[in-house]
């Protein structure tokens, strides 16, 4: 789709597309409510009376969630697959999905955000090492 | 998938975080922060997780504030750039591309793409048709919400005329004069006094001010002696007298001409007074009323109510079914060592009339009340200039 920006119908196809898409999103109510997303777009200085671009952001955001978390997802059950024990473990397991910081910090790394944990928290240098193990 | 148990889940989480949170921390949005949790978990399931650890929904919540916080910067850095005050959704639209720009968009290599054909929105519209419709499941009120602030009136709301040209009409008004303490510049916490007793007390305080100030013009004169006993200055201490009486009566009988109480405590309500702005003078002022007590001592038997805290130290009366409040103010010289017997407590009107009856004391007194009338007579000069 090669759009000529000076052709007046590609410009009108463009903006009629833009123009019933945010007509569109009046029909669509994202789960994200208007009211936090008008509250926090305040805080960061962006003004603009109309209800239709808070849709559009909150949609937007929406939609980055659901990218992070279907990410996490994938994640999340490829770690279930790779844990072969036994069946009935992994029935369990199937059974419930659950959001770990784990998976999330690995989806999100792709999106630039980086979320890492301590793994663990040690006192000193050489707890839990043995004398003559090297550390990794 | 079990969408109750989910939403049992989220609802007891979301209780629970509410409670730890109005415990141990008190942020300004931790209503925002309650919804944006739910919301988060609302979509987190529909793409298909059934539940959370409580920081990885808390982590992803605190992420899309961010996303947020920076679409909403980016497009309102982008109106302002075009020179607008209001962004429009192709400020809006720039801005999530430069978000999107991270993980590429259909087109972003296009040079000359146009902003309303822009992958980005393509990407969301077809998200939109793809994805179902999924409320917010509670109904969230508009918020924050703004109080309505009821300040004070101004001065030209109230009616009321501001003190001096230099305080303009539209600045809040003062209190009323009753709300705070006696006109007296030091804070007299200690009055909790009704309001009509307090405008009576200024009033009587100024009349006694003014006959304060002939008193001591008098004592000036007056020389070595107490100045006690000219019939001009006993006529005038009597009308003083009545004036003071609510210092000295009990409360109910406020408002009586009492003649009965004695003139010599008059002075020393004054001369309390005179302590109040000059503490310099406070020795002459114990001085005095030593010597004027001595010779009105058996008129000061007759008073029925005990003696107001006639010390030096004390600003100002007390009534009687006020506690006793000791106030120290720093003395540079105590030229008089009887100062802290001055302590007395109103109901011991025997109590004093005993040290009067010291004889043993007062040739001691006489002359320390003669030192002391020479210092008063200079403060009285400044006092007389006040």
């Amino acid at each position: 789709m090669n759009h000529n920006p000076q052709s007046s119908d590609g410009k009108h196809d463009d903006d009629s597309t833009l123009s019933d898409f945010l007509g569109s999103l009046m029909d669509y109510t994202p789960t994200i409510p208007d009211e936090l997303v008008e509250h926090y777009l305040a805080k960061s200085g962006f003004q603009c009376p109309d209800v239709r671009l808070i849709r559009l952001v909150a949609v937007a955001t929406q939609k980055f969630v659901a990218e992070v978390a279907s990410d996490a997802l994938q994640h999340c059950k490829a770690r279930q697959a790779a844990v072969v024990k036994d069946k009935r473990d992994k029935q369990q397991k199937d059974k419930r999905l659950i959001l770990t910081m784990d998976d999330l910090s690995k989806s999100l790394r792709e999106y630039g955000v980086n979320v890492k944990h301590q793994e663990y928290f040690a006192d000193s240098p050489s707890t839990g090492m043995d004398p003559a193990s090297r550390d990794e | 998938m079990n969408d109750g148990s989910l939403e049992n889940r989220k609802e007891h989480e979301k209780s629970q975080k509410q409670s730890k949170s109005s415990k141990f921390r008190r942020k300004s949005d931790d209503f925002a922060l309650a919804i944006r949790k739910v919301a988060v978990a609302q979509v987190c399931e529909s793409v298909g997780f059934q539940s959370f650890q409580h920081s990885a929904l808390e982590t992803l919540s605190d992420i899309i504030v961010r996303y947020i916080y920076s679409i909403g910067k980016t497009a309102s850095l982008n109106a302002n750039l075009a020179g607008r005050a209001e962004a429009n959704v192709f400020d809006v639209i720039q801005g999530l591309e430069e978000l999107g720009s991270g993980l590429g968009f259909a087109g972003s290599s296009d040079v000359d793409r146009c902003v309303a054909n822009s992958g980005i929105v393509r990407d969301i519209v077809h998200y939109v048709g793809h994805v179902d419709d999924i409320p917010f499941a509670y109904d969230v009120p508009r918020f924050p919400v703004v109080k309505e602030w009821k300040g004070m009136g101004s001065f030209w709301e109230k009616g009321e005329e501001p003190l001096g040209e230099h305080i303009p009409s539209w600045l809040p008004a003062f209190p009323d004069p009753e709300t705070y303490a006696t006109r007296s510049s030091a804070g007299n916490e200690m009055m909790s006094v009704s309001n009509g007793e307090k405008t009576e007390l200024a009033r009587v305080e100024r009349k006694v001010e003014q006959s304060l100030l002939n008193l001591q013009q008098r004592f000036a004169h007056n020389g070595n002696e107490g100045g006690s006993s000219r019939d001009g200055g006993d006529n005038g201490r009597a009308r003083k007298a009545s004036l003071s009486n609510p210092y000295l009566a009990a409360p109910l009988l406020f408002g009586e001409k009492e003649v009965e109480v004695s003139p010599v405590l008059l002075p020393a309500k004054l001369l309390n007074e005179v302590a109040l702005r000059n503490h310099v003078p406070e020795n002459c002022v114990v001085g005095n009323h030593v010597s004027l007590l001595e010779t009105f001592a058996p008129a000061i038997e007759a008073i029925k109510s005990g003696l107001c805290n006639s010390d030096n130290e004390q600003k100002k009366v007390l009534y009687n079914q006020r506690p006793l409040v000791h106030f120290k103010i720093g003395i540079g010289k105590k030229s008089l060592g009887m100062a802290p017997d001055f302590n007395s407590s109103k109901k011991d009107p025997g109590k004093i009339a005993s040290w009067f009856g010291n004889d043993n004391e007062k040739d001691d007194q006489k002359r320390r009340a003669e030192k002391i009338l020479k210092e008063s007579r200079e403060s009285s000069q400044e006092r007389a200039q006040l």
